[in-house]
C-alpha cells in the first residue's frame, strides 16, 4: 500500500550496496568490526536529522535550520549540569523553532528556503552566546546513553532503530502520516478533502526540529562536550541523504528506508575518504557534487528559487 | 425541433406524492463578488428532499460559484443558506462535510500517491487505539465500491486511475459519508456509457432514500431523464425554477439564453477577407486526441465557440506555441501574401518573433505585470523579438499614443496595472500586442470580467486592428459576444471544429445546439 | 494633493535602507560620533566596497526570482588562486584565470537552475560548498600566500580622498544601473522577475535573463574577491564568507525582492552601506559576533515577513 509513495527504485536501494561491495573489495580495514561499528556511530547523527528533513519534503518544504539546532542543542546539554534540564530546554527549543518556520511558510507564506535560512542564521548566533567557544561538559549520564552496548547492541544502532521506528510509525500509522502525503502531492485537494493543511505543515517543521535536537543531543553526548558550529553540515547533508534517498523534494514521496540508504550511502562513502587516506576537507566537495547531482535529477516546474 | 429521451423516472409519475417532500435547502438572496466581477446576484432557490434537482445554465451563468458556496469552499458576501430550516455557516469544506452536504467537485481531487482506499477515506479516516485502522480502510473502501457497484482495485494509486475511474471515485467518496444533500458538477463529462449508466442507477437509489441531489449540468438529454426539477441561472442571477414535467428542451435553452442584445458590437467587416493569416490543414494539440481544422484570414474575426472545455484552448495554445502540439500541418501568409516559416512547436518565442500574439484568459497569472506601471506593460511589447543585448528602446510617446488609442480610464500611465478595472487590465494587455506590432491576435475570452463600458471599446479595438490587415481569432464562451462580436463562429466539440458559421446567420439556439452532444439536423449552420 | 503630502508619500515608498541609514547615524552621532568622522567614514566606506559589489550581482539574480549563494566559494576560490602560486604565472594572468573561473561558475550555475529546473539556494550553496572543500584540502598540501602587490595596493589608494574600492564600487554601479534602465536585457528583467509565465507568453527571452544574471553575479563575485584579497594582504580560507547572506540582507532592505526591484541600483546600495555601518556600530557598543548573526537572521526574516504581506 505504501510501495507507491516510497520513492525508492533500484538505484536508490543499489548505490548502498555497491559502495559496500566497493570498500569491502578495495578499502583496507573496512570490514573490521571496530570500522563497522564506526559508521554506524557516525551515521547515527546524520540518519535522525534526515528522517527530519524527509517530513518536511514530504509537504514540499526544505528545512535548512536543522543544523543550528543540533548545534544549539548539543550547547544546551553540554552547559546544563542537570541533564533533564538541558534536554527540556533543548526539546522547548525545538518546538519554539518548528512552529516559527511552519508558521512562516504556512500562514506567512515565506519561501521555505528563506524562512529556515534565516532561522538559521538566528540560531547560530544564539549558539555562539550559549557556547562561544567548543567546551563544556556533557553529563556523564547522558554520555552513557551512547557510548556503550545495551543487551549486547551497540547504542547508536538503538537511537537508529528508534528514530527510523518512530518516524516509521507515524508516516504509515497515523492519520498526520497520510496527511502529510496529501498535502505534499496537491495541497488545494487535500484542503477540499478536509486536511487542515495549515496545522499538518507545521507539524511537519515541529517534528523535524525536534528530530534535530535528537540528533544535536545525541552528537554532543558522543563527542562529550558541546561545539557551537557543531551542526554546520548537516543542513546540506541532510537535504542530501534524502534526495539521494528516492524523497522527492517538491513533495509527496519519500519513505524511512529511502532515508535510510541515503544516509548509509553518504556515510559509506566518508568512511571510504577515511580509509582511503583522501584529505577529509575533500569529503565537503564531494557532498556537494552529490547534492548537485541529487537535485538536478529531480523535477520541478518553476526556474529560480 | 429539439428531441430529448423521455424516459420519466418512476417518481415523477406521481407529482402529488413529489410536492409533499419538505424544502431540504433553502439558499436565500445570495451574492458573491470576486474582485469586481459579480458571480452571483441576489439568487434564492429551492431543493426538496427525495429530488434530483438541476442547476444549469450557460457557461459563467453562475452554476459552479453557487455550489462552491454550497461546498463551502467560498462564503456568500450576502444572503443566506439554510438547511432543514437552519442556517448554515460553511466556512470551509470540512464544515460542509460536517453539515451532511458532500459535494463531488468538477476539479478531481483525487491524490496521486494514495490509493484509491486512502482516498475514499481521507479526511475522516478511521482509527484504532489512535493509529490508523487498515483493515478498517480496505473494508469500508471495498464495500463502498461495491455498494455503487463499481468494480475498481481499492489498492490501486490514485496515479493510475482514468479521468473516468477518478470521477467514480470522486462519486464513491460523496455517497460513502452519511450526507443528506449530494452536488454532483459536470460528472459525466469524463465517463464512458457504462458508467454514466452506474451513475445514474446511484442517483436514483439516493433520490429514493429521501436525499436532495444537486446536478450542475449542460447536457439537456440527461437533465431530461435524470432529474425531476430544473433551476436555471444567467448571469448570475436566478431565471426559474420548474418541474420536470413543464419544460420543453426548447423551453430550457430559451430560458438558458436569449438577453438583451446591446449595441455593443461595431458593424462587421464589409470587405471579404484577404489571405489566409493561419491555414491550419491539420492541428493535433494533444497526443492520441482529436485534431483541427481552421483557416483565419486577414480581415476578419473568427471566434471559436462551444462548451467549455471542449479543446478550444488547446488549439489556440497550440497554435501559439505555449503548448507545442503533438502534430501540425499549418501554414502563414505575412501580411504580403508571402509564406513565413510557421512552426508553432518551436515555442512561444518563435511565434511572437513571426507576428502571432496570444492575450491569455488569466490576465492576472499570465498576461499582466501587476506590479509594474500601465506605461511599462505597454512598453515591454516593443521588446519583442530584440533579444537581451540591444539597446532598449525609447519611444514613450507609443506608449502615450496607445494609451489614448486603447481608452483607457486611468488616473496616470504610472499607475500599477494592478489597481485597474478588469476592463481596462483587459485593454492594457492588447495594447502590449499592438505596441509589439503583431498582425494576428490569439485572444481567450476578450471580455471575461470586464463591464459593458469597456466590452464596447475592446470590441472595436479588435474591430480596426483587423480593418488594418490584421487577424483575429477569438475564443469565448459567451454566445452574443460570438455573433455580435466575429465575422465567422467556428463551434468546437470533442477536439474537432463541428460547424462553421457565418456570424450574420448564426442564433444562440442554433449554436448551443450545435455545441451540445445531440445536435437536431435542421438548425442552421448545422453540418447535413 | 498637497506637496508635502506627495513628498511624504515618496519617502514612506522608499526601501528602508534609507530611513535605516538615517537612524543610525543619528543614533551614532548621539553615542559614537567618532565613526562618523573624517577617518573613520572613508574606511567604513571602503568596508562596504565588496558587499556593494556583491549586492549589485545579487539584484540582478533576486530580481529574476532566482538567488547567488555561490560567492563565499567563488571568493574562496579566487584568493587560492592569486596567493597560492600554483601555477607559476604573473599576477596579471592569475587574475585572468580567477575571471575564467567565475565565467565557469556563473555558467555551471545558471546552467543547472535554467536546464534542470533546480533550486537556486541549493545548487549555489552547493557550488559554493563544492569549491570551498576544493581549496581547503588544496591549502592543506600548499598554503595559500601573501597576495599580489597591485591589490594590496589597491586596498590602500585613494583618490582625491577616497578610497579606491569605492571608486571600483562606484564604476561598477553606475554602469549597472545604466543597463538595468536602457538595455533590453534590463527591461525585460523587470517583466521576468513580475510575472515569469506573462513574460514567457509574450516571447520574452525569459531563461536567457535568469541565465545572464547568474553569470554577472559570479563574475562580480570575482571581483569581491580580489578586493577582500587585498584588504587583508594575504589568502584566507574563511574571506568572504558572511558575503552571501548579508548580499540577501542588503539585497532586501534596498527594496530588492524576489521579483521586483523597487529600490532601482542606489537603495541596494545604501543599504550595503548601511549593513557595514550598523555592524561597525553594534562592534563598538560591544556586540559580538552572536548578536550580528542573531541580527541578521531577525532582518532576513522580518523582510521577507513584510514583503511576503505585501505581496
Amino acid at each position: 500500500m505504501t510501495a507507491l509513495r516510497s520513492g525508492i527504485r533500484r538505484t536508490t536501494l543499489a548505490l548502498p550496496v555497491v559502495l559496500f561491495a566497493l570498500l569491502a573489495l578495495v578499502a583496507p580495514g573496512f570490514l573490521a568490526p571496530q570500522n563497522l561499528a564506526n559508521i554506524i556511530g557516525q551515521i547515527t547523527a546524520l540518519l535522525i536529522v534526515s528522517l527530519g528533513q524527509m517530513l518536511v519534503a514530504l509537504v514540499a518544504g526544505i528545512d535548512l535550520s536543522v543544523g543550528s539546532v543540533m548545534s544549539l542543542a548539543g550547547s544546551l546539554v553540554a552547559t546544563q549540569a542537570d541533564p533533564l534540564l538541558g534536554i527540556g530546554l533543548a526539546l522547548l527549543l525545538g518546538l519554539l523553532v518548528g512552529i516559527t518556520n511552519g508558521l512562516g511558510v504556512a500562514v506567512a507564506g515565506i519561501h521555505p528556503l528563506i524562512m529556515t535560512l534565516a532561522t538559521a542564521t538566528f540560531l547560530q548566533g544564539l549558539a555562539y552566546l550559549v557556547l562561544p567557544i567548543p567546551g563544556g561538559q556533557v553529563p556523564a549520564s547522558l554520555r552513557g546513553l551512547v557510548s556503550s552496548t545495551l543487551w549486547g547492541v551497540p547504542q547508536p544502532l538503538l537511537w537508529c532503530a528508534l528514530c527510523a521506528g518512530a518516524v516509521g510509525l507515524l508516516l504509515h500509522h497515523t492519520r498526520l502520516g497520510l496527511h502529510l502525503f496529501a498535502v505534499g502531492a496537491q495541497a488545494r485537494s487535500a484542503q477540499l478533502n478536509g486536511v487542515p493543511v495549515v496545522a499538518v505543515t507545521v507539524s511537519a517543521y515541529v517534528a523535524c526540529s525536534l528530530l534535530a535536537v535528537v540528533a544535536g543531543i545525541y552528537l554532543a553526548a558522543r563527542v562529550a562536550s558541546g561545539d557551537p558550529t557543531m551542526g554546520a553540515n548537516f543542513g546540506l547533508e541532510s537535504v542530501t541523504a534524502v534526495a539521494l534517498g528516492g524523497v522527492q523534494l517538491t513533495g509527496g514521496v519519500g519513505s524511512v528506508l529511502g532515508v535510510l540508504t541515503g544516509a548509509l550511502s553518504l556515510g559509506l562513502i566518508t568512511n571510504g575518504i577515511n580509509l582511503f587516506g583522501i584529505s577529509p576537507f575533500l569529503r565537503g566537495a564531494l557532498t556537494g557534487v552529490l547534492l548537485l547531482a541529487a537535485v538536478c535529477a529531480q523535477r520541478r516546474k518553476v526556474v529560480g528559487l | 425541433m429539439l428531441q430529448a429521451a423521455r424516459t420519466m423516472p418512476d417518481t415523477l409519475a406521481h407529482p402529488a406524492a413529489a410536492d409533499a417532500r419538505p424544502d431540504l435547502i433553502v439558499v436565500q438572496g445570495v451574492s458573491k463578488r470576486f474582485g469586481s466581477t459579480a458571480a452571483l446576484q441576489d439568487v434564492s432557490l429551492r431543493g426538496r428532499a427525495g429530488s434530483i434537482h438541476a442547476i444549469t445554465g450557460e457557461n459563467g451563468a453562475g452554476k459552479s460559484t453557487l455550489m462552491k458556496l454550497l461546498a463551502g469552499v467560498h462564503q456568500p458576501d450576502a444572503g443566506e443558506i439554510r438547511m432543514a430550516g437552519q442556517r448554515l455557516q460553511l466556512r470551509s469544506p470540512a464544515a460542509a462535510r460536517a453539515a451532511g452536504i458532500s459535494t463531488v467537485f468538477q476539479e478531481l481531487t483525487v491524490l496521486p500517491n494514495l490509493t484509491v482506499a486512502e482516498n475514499l477515506v481521507l479526511g475522516r479516516e478511521p482509527r484504532r487505539a489512535g493509529l490508523l485502522d487498515h483493515a478498517a480502510i480496505h473494508a469500508e473502501a471495498q464495500a463502498v465500491l461495491s455498494r455503487i457497484g463499481i468494480t475498481l482495485d481499492p489498492q490501486r494509486s490514485g496515479a493510475s486511475l482514468t479521468v473516468g475511474e477518478q470521477q467514480l471515485v470522486e462519486i464513491a467518496k460523496g455517497v460513502s459519508t452519511d450526507a443528506q444533500v449530494f452536488i454532483f458538477d459536470e460528472p459525466t463529462a469524463p465517463l464512458n456509457r457504462a458508467e454514466v449508466d452506474k451513475l445514474e442507477q446511484l442517483l436514483h437509489a439516493l433520490k429514493a432514500q429521501d436525499k436532495l441531489v444537486f446536478y450542475i449540468s449542460h447536457r439537456l438529454d440527461e437533465i431530461f431523464r435524470l432529474c425531476d426539477t430544473v433551476s436555471v441561472l444567467k448571469d448570475g442571477r436566478w431565471v426559474a425554477t420548474e418541474p420536470i414535467g413543464a419544460l420543453t428542451s426548447e423551453r430550457l435553452i430559451t430560458l438558458m439564453v436569449g438577453r438583451e442584445l446591446q449595441a455593443l458590437f461595431p458593424p462587421r467587416a464589409s470587405t471579404p477577407p484577404g489571405v489566409a493569416a493561419l491555414d491550419v490543414r491539420s492541428l493535433t494539440p494533444l497526443a492520441g486526441g482529436a485534431s483541427a481544422r481552421l483557416q483565419l484570414r486577414r480581415g476578419e474575426i473568427v471566434g471559436l465557440g462551444g462548451l467549455e472545455g471542449q479543446g478550444q484552448r488547446e488549439i489556440v495554445r497550440a497554435l501559439a506555441g505555449a503548448l507545442p502540439p503533438a502534430a501540425c500541418d499549418v501554414q502563414r501568409l505575412g501580411r504580403d501574401g508571402q509564406p513565413q516559416a510557421y512552426d508553432p512547436r518551436q515555442g512561444v518565442a518563435h511565434v511572437v518573433a513571426l507576428g502571432i500574439g496570444l492575450v491569455p484568459e488569466d490576465r492576472k497569472l499570465e498576461g499582466l505585470y501587476l506590479d509594474l506601471p500601465i506605461a511599462d506593460n505597454i512598453w515591454l511589447g516593443l521588446l519583442r523579438g530584440l533579444g537581451l543585448v540591444r539597446r532598449a528602446p525609447r519611444q514613450r510617446a507609443v506608449v502615450t499614443d496607445l494609451a489614448k488609442q486603447l481608452q483607457l480610464r486611468a488616473g496616470s500611465l504610472t499607475q500599477d496595472v494592478g489597481d485597474l478595472s478588469g476592463g481596462n487590465q483587459q485593454k492594457v494587455m492588447i495594447g502590449r500586442w499592438l505596441a509589439a506590432g503583431v498582425d494576428t491576435l490569439l485572444v481567450e475570452q476578450p471580455t471575461r470580467g470586464v463591464d459593458v463600458g469597456a466590452k464596447a471599446e475592446i470590441y472595436g479595438l479588435l474591430r480596426a486592428f483587423v480593418a488594418e490587415g490584421g487577424a483575429v481569432l477569438a475564443l469565448s464562451s459567451d454566445l452574443p459576444e460570438l455573433i455580435g462580436l466575429c465575422d465567422r463562429i467556428l463551434v468546437v466539440r470533442g477536439g474537432r471544429v463541428v460547424g462553421d458559421v457565418p456570424a450574420a446567420e448564426a442564433t444562440e439556439e442554433g449554436l448551443l445546439a450545435l455545441a451540445l452532444v445531440d445536435a437536431p439536423a435542421n438548425l442552421p449552420g448545422v453540418p447535413a | 494633493m498637497p506637496a508635502w503630502r506627495r513628498l511624504l508619500r515618496a519617502a514612506l515608498a522608499l526601501p528602508p535602507a534609507y530611513a535605516g541609514l538615517l537612524l543610525l547615524l543619528l543614533l551614532a552621532a548621539a553615542m559614537r560620533p567618532q565613526l562618523l568622522s573624517a577617518m573613520l567614514l572613508p574606511l567604513i566606506a571602503r568596508q562596504a566596497a565588496p558587499l556593494g559589489l556583491a549586492v549589485i550581482g545579487q539584484s540582478l539574480v533576486m530580481r529574476a526570482r532566482s538567488i547567488d549563494l555561490s560567492s563565499g566559494g567563488v571568493i574562496v576560490a579566487v584568493s587560492y588562486l592569486l596567493t597560492s602560486g600554483y601555477f607559476e604565472v604573473s599576477d596579471a594572468t592569475a587574475m585572468g584565470l580567477c575571471v575564467a573561473l567565475g565565467l565557469v561558475v556563473g555558467v555551471v550555475n545558471g546552467v543547472l537552475i535554467v536546464q534542470t529546473r533546480a533550486s537556486s539556494m541549493i545548487v549555489t550553496l552547493a557550488v559554493s560548498m563544492v569549491l570551498t572543500g576544493i581549496v581547503v584540502a588544496l591549502s592543506q598540501f600548499r598554503a595559500p600566500g601573501d597576495a599580489p602587490e597591485f591589490l594590496r595596493e589597491l586596498a590602500r589608494l585613494r583618490v582625491g580622498g577616497v578610497p579606491l574600492p569605492v571608486l571600483v564600487w562606484l564604476g561598477a554601479l553606475v554602469p549597472a544601473a545604466l543597463l538595468l534602465r536602457h538595455s533590453a536585457y534590463g527591461r525585460s528583467l523587470d517583466a521576468v522577475g513580475s510575472n515569469p509565465q506573462a513574460a514567457a507568453l509574450s516571447g520574452l527571452p525569459h531563461l536567457r535573463v535568469v541565465f545572464a544574471g547568474h553569470v554577472a553575479s559570479a563574475l562580480v563575485s570575482v571581483l569581491c574577491g580580489f578586493i577582500l584579497v587585498g584588504f587583508v594582504g594575504k589568502g584566507s580560507i574563511t574571506l568572504g564568507q558572511d558575503l552571501a547572506l548579508n548580499s540577501l540582507a542588503a539585497a532586501i532592505l534596498g527594496g530588492v525582492n524576489f521579483g521586483s526591484g523597487r529600490g532601482g541600483m542606489a537603495g541596494p546600495a545604501v543599504a550595503a552601506f548601511m549593513l557595514t555601518f550598523l555592524f561597525n556600530f553594534l562592534t563598538s557598543l560591544g556586540l559580538g559576533e552572536p548578536g550580528r548573526l542573531m541580527l541578521q537572521g531577525a532582518i532576513i526574516a522580518a523582510a521577507a515577513l513584510v514583503y511576503s504581506s505585501r505581496r
